[in-house]
């Protein structure tokens, strides 16, 4: 029995210590020790966040994305934790804005657009502007 | 727990034959979509300035106006590589990088852009073009900073390249069909040169990047390193270097060995420090030589991206329109693209980077035979962008005929490229990874079409099945 536990909390132990997924608040990113961590983290945060302004809002999903463990895990890093939940709310609103407009855009076709449909659907322009 | 060979190895192969295969079937769902009996637009590109290849020509006639555009592509494509290489020496690094961005946005905003138009237009997509826009210029941007300036997701910036390799593949495709053959023989015999020969500028460029400790300017592929051992966290925000028992990925020369401490403060007091610690290095038997990372170059490392820089400024879609003056002169820079890992922006990206240098080779041989198979010279292997663009115009251009000739050809590539990698084991240096694929590619393509198809096709005809 005694043996049975010392084995077990050491098969945990190596489990741990080789356990890919970042478990706890060891990595902030999801590449690990191959990401980047402490200051470079953190200034890369905050470009993510502030770039997302500049009309490149999927900045913002990757800065989710990159920093997940960050976001999973509520006492992680504070500096790099603002930054990354930030993004995501934006990232939220943003793309709810760009589904809700594609969606209507699909689905509401002609009935709610009338004839400025034709306009603005792609496969139109290209037949337009487009080669032959 | 120690690894076997099998898995060390068995994972490197996996990472390179992973996404070659990913982008040559991403290539070949496109052609079988979009264009399965060949372009019917003539696109002018580079390489067909010298003869247009048309239907009702004569056998010698396509043939040697196949052969005359794949001398002139090869003869640009080896400027080009020249004059990367001389760039590389003067150190005009900035520039290189600046441009190679400009033209990787290229490719993936014109190029993709054409290639989402399509797509949409034949599954009738109803999307406006306003999304449209917002999602192919963040696409572009997105991809650009992965592959160049930022730290991203590694997942994602493998998935750029492999991306970037299929369009640019999808792109030669719509050459036409002697051209391309005559095209991927003519590319397979210049690697050969270019990398292996003393004079070849491909060699060169290794050899300055070795000599230097730089990264090599280009677009290659490196796959995600196999971790020998787990380091339990990052280090405390205080302690400025980042202490030895970090593993980076792609140009942060990761000390392979992160048991065995090695600062990041130099490389002379990192050998001392192997030295002293160990007074042999024991541990070293999962740790690969301390070699220069190198691994199979192809022949487009330069010219891949090269090539898509001259095909953005002068091809055009529109049928017939030849390319003007002024778009010509433009590409005959390099689109080279730079590693992640400049020296000047991984100092600026990176202060704890700078002092990380991979070390000689002194060490390397004695611990080579501890490795078995030496693929981890670096833990990664890296494969060329060119190398992916070129199988994978191999196979697209076998799509167009049938997928017999895709399944045959995706085996002998794939065949190919692991003699390749069992030579790079061996040889330990710089290889051209294209010539053995494109040979046995080439062979079987052929072998498939004119023996292999008639026979099947008979037998199916007359219903005997296998």
């Amino acid at each position: 029995m005694e043996g049975e536990h010392v084995r077990t909390t050491a098969d945990m132990e190596w489990r741990r210590q080789t356990d890919v997924s970042n478990v706890g608040s060891q990595w902030p990113t999801i590449d690990g020790p191959l990401g980047v961590y402490n200051e470079e983290a953190v200034k890369l945060a905050k470009s993510f966040y502030y770039g997302g302004f500049l009309l490149l809002p999927v900045l913002w999903f990757m800065n989710c994305f990159y920093f997940w463990p960050v976001l999973q895990h509520h006492e992680a890093e504070p500096l790099i934790r603002c930054y990354v939940v930030k993004s995501e709310t934006t990232c939220m609103f943003f793309s709810v804005v760009l589904l809700g407009w594609a969606l209507i855009f699909a689905f509401g076709g002609e009935h709610i657009f009338g004839s400025y449909w034709k306009h603005l659907a792609i496969y139109n322009i290209d037949d337009k502007y487009g080669p032959a | 727990m120690e690894k076997g060979i099998l898995e060390m190895v068995g994972g490197e192969i996996i990472g390179i034959v992973s996404p070659v295969s990913i982008c040559m079937l991403l290539v070949v769902l496109l052609v079988h979509t979009l264009t399965p009996h060949g372009s019917s637009t003539s696109v002018a590109t580079i390489a067909m300035m010298i003869y247009n290849e048309q239907p009702n020509d004569s056998f010698v006639e396509k043939f040697k106006g196949g052969l005359l555009n794949a001398i002139v592509f090869v003869c640009i494509v080896m400027l080009v590589t020249f004059v990367l290489v001389g760039l590389f020496y003067f150190r005009f690094t900035k520039c290189l990088r600046v441009y190679m961005g400009f033209s990787a946005f290229t490719v993936l905003a014109w190029m993709g852009g054409i290639v989402a138009v399509e797509l949409i237009q034949f599954f009738s997509i109803p999307i406006d073009i306003i999304t449209f826009a917002i999602c192919l210029v963040n696409f572009a941007s997105v991809g650009v900073m992965a592959v160049f300036f930022c730290r991203m997701p590694i997942v994602l910036i493998q998935g750029y390249l492999v991306v970037i390799g299929m369009l640019v593949a999808f792109w030669f495709t719509k050459l036409p069909e002697w051209t391309t053959w005559i095209l991927l023989v003519a590319m397979a015999i210049y690697d050969i040169v270019a990398v292996l020969a003393p004079g070849g500028p491909l060699n060169m460029l290794v050899e300055l990047a070795i000599a230097r400790d730089e990264d090599i300017p280009a677009l290659i592929y490196e796959a995600r390193p196999v971790l020998p051992r787990q380091i339990s966290g990052p280090p405390p925000m205080s302690s400025s270097p980042t202490p030895a028992r970090t593993r980076r990925w792609s140009n942060r020369r990761a000390p392979r060995n992160p048991g065995v401490g090695r600062g990041n403060s130099g490389s002379n007091s990192a050998l001392d420090n192997l030295r002293t610690s160990n007074g042999q290095p024991t541990s070293l038997i999962t740790e690969p030589p301390l070699a220069p990372e190198v691994g199979i170059i192809g022949s487009r490392l330069v010219s891949s991206t090269g090539d898509a820089g001259m095909l953005n400024s002068i091809s055009t879609v529109v049928a017939g329109h030849q390319a003007t003056e002024s778009n010509v002169d433009e590409d005959t820079v390099p689109l080279v693209s730079h590693g992640t890992n400049n020296s000047s922006t991984a100092a600026a990206l990176d202060g704890m980077e700078s002092g990380m240098r991979f070390q000689g080779s002194d060490q390397g041989g004695s611990e080579s035979e501890d490795e078995g198979l030496g693929l981890g010279v670096s833990g990664a292997v890296k494969l060329g962008l060119g190398d992916f663009i070129f199988y994978s115009v191999l196979v697209g251009r076998a799509a167009m005929y049938d997928l017999m000739t895709v399944y045959a050809c995706y085996l002998a590539i794939i065949g190919g490229l692991g003699a390749t990698l069992i030579l790079l084991a061996v040889w330990r240096r710089a290889l051209p990874a294209l010539p053995i694929s494109i040979t046995l590619g080439v062979v079987f393509y052929f072998l498939t079409r004119l023996i292999l198809d008639p026979f099947v096709v008979d037998l199916a005809t007359h219903l005997v099945v296998f």
